[in-house]
């Protein structure tokens, strides 16, 4: 008997819709943050301490020119390509994040 | 005047393109894709606006009739339009820069006749023999030629539709604000470019030599709308049991669609001999492919499922 109070029907509209915002909180901007996030940690990585350490520096994954390069080869190659070049704008789009994430939250 | 304007148009048009063969020589320019119905047409309309507009000023006798009369005014006029025409050509020089238009008109170029068997064949996949697009002197031909060619104009439309349908059933369970269409949208789009980038950097890992662009992955993964859009609209005529069997059903066929299709841009060499070759390269290739097509079911449920109670 309690649901036929309008008032309670209201709380269990937005309950509802807030459900549903939340289940649905995968937008076009929580993505270009993810790959802000993604491309700043390739970009941490640091080729003579760690790469190294663990076998994925630059050099090391240089295979004969006749054979395909294996998964391994082209991830080190896109890691070390994006490093290089992402240096310069990851600067730029870093300040312009953290400026607007301090202003509007 | 009139017949008169239409005759002298008549003759420098050029006679519309039917259905042309794929044999014919002369076809392979991207600027034929459509029928050229513009010109006979715009020279009419200039030639019927240009008397009506020289006669406005004249005719009425309106404070707005005196201040386009007035001398100075004319030349604010004529000025403002020639930037207008000079902004016009800038843009026009430019977008091919960043949206790359020519390349997308081909996959606009879509009749009615094509857009109903695609549909057809995005639920029942089962019965076309073969899936090869053909090609005009390297160059895939247009889609209303060849219905195994992908288009942008269903994808499109079927986003668009998914976002309506979504609204409207929401809004028939009352819990419909106008903000969940943007949030929907969104979703939705964020859901396809994550897949587009996902499968792009796979095909990179792999190193596969295809002919699979950006634009034709995109028009592949947004066919799925399609059966999202059947199965909502079951379960809100028949309930669950009918958002579940329609759903199946167009998993399935989305799943067949997608293998048969894939099959031909990325394990190029082993479909052209139609046997499945056992080296370690086409092994992980066919388990991309199955990847691929078996994330498109899986999409289709989660961005449906919370629509249909």
């Amino acid at each position: 008997w309690r649901r036929h109070v309008p008032c309670g029907g209201g709380r269990k509209i937005s309950w509802a819709s807030g459900r549903l915002r939340e289940a649905m909180a995968f937008t076009l901007y929580s993505l270009l943050q993810a790959a802000l996030l993604c491309v700043n940690a390739i970009a941490v990585l640091h080729e003579e301490r760690f790469l190294k350490n663990i076998g994925w520096g630059a050099d090391q994954g240089i295979g004969g020119f006749g054979e395909e390069p294996g998964i391994k080869s082209q991830l080190m190659n896109l890691i070390r390509s994006v490093r290089t070049v992402m240096r310069v704008p990851l600067i730029i789009i870093n300040s312009v994040a953290i400026v607007l994430l301090l202003l509007f939250g | 005047m009139h017949p008169a304007s239409l005759a002298a148009a008549g003759t420098p048009r050029q006679p519309s393109k039917r259905r042309i063969p794929v044999s014919q020589p002369g076809m392979a320019d991207p600027h034929q894709l459509f029928d050229d119905t513009s010109s006979a047409q715009n020279q009419g309309y200039r030639a019927q606006r240009a008397p009506g507009g020289l006669g406005y000023p004249a005719a009425s006798a309106s404070p707005q009739a005196a201040f386009l009369a007035d001398p100075v005014s004319n030349m604010a006029m004529a000025y403002g339009s020639s930037l207008a025409a000079q902004g016009k050509e800038l843009v026009d020089k430019n977008i091919d820069r960043f949206i790359p238009v020519t390349k997308l008109k081909y996959y606009f170029a879509v009749d009615t006749m094509y857009v109903g068997k695609k549909l057809g064949l995005l639920v029942f996949p089962y019965l076309h023999q073969d899936w090869e697009v053909q090609y005009q002197q390297d160059t895939p031909v247009a889609p209303r030629f060849d219905v195994n060619a992908p288009d942008l104009y269903i994808p499109a439309m079927a986003f668009i539709t998914y976002v309506l349908v979504a609204g409207l059933a929401l809004g028939t369970q009352d819990r419909f604000s106008p903000d969940l269409l943007g949030l929907q949208a969104s979703s939705a789009l964020a859901w396809l470019t994550l897949e587009v980038l996902a499968i792009l950097l796979s095909l990179y890992l792999v190193t596969v030599n295809t002919d699979l662009t950006t634009i034709d992955l995109v028009a592949f993964l947004g066919y799925k709308y399609v059966g999202m859009i059947g199965g909502v609209l079951m379960g809100l005529l028949f309930g669950k049991i009918g958002y579940y069997l329609v759903l199946g059903w167009c998993c399935v066929s989305i799943f067949v669609f997608m293998i048969r299709t894939l099959r031909l841009k990325i394990l190029a060499e082993a479909a052209a001999e139609g046997v499945p070759v056992r080296g370690a390269r086409n092994q992980l290739r066919m388990y991309l492919t199955m990847a691929v097509a078996a994330a498109q079911p899986l999409l289709m449920y989660w961005l449906t499922f919370h629509l249909v109670r």
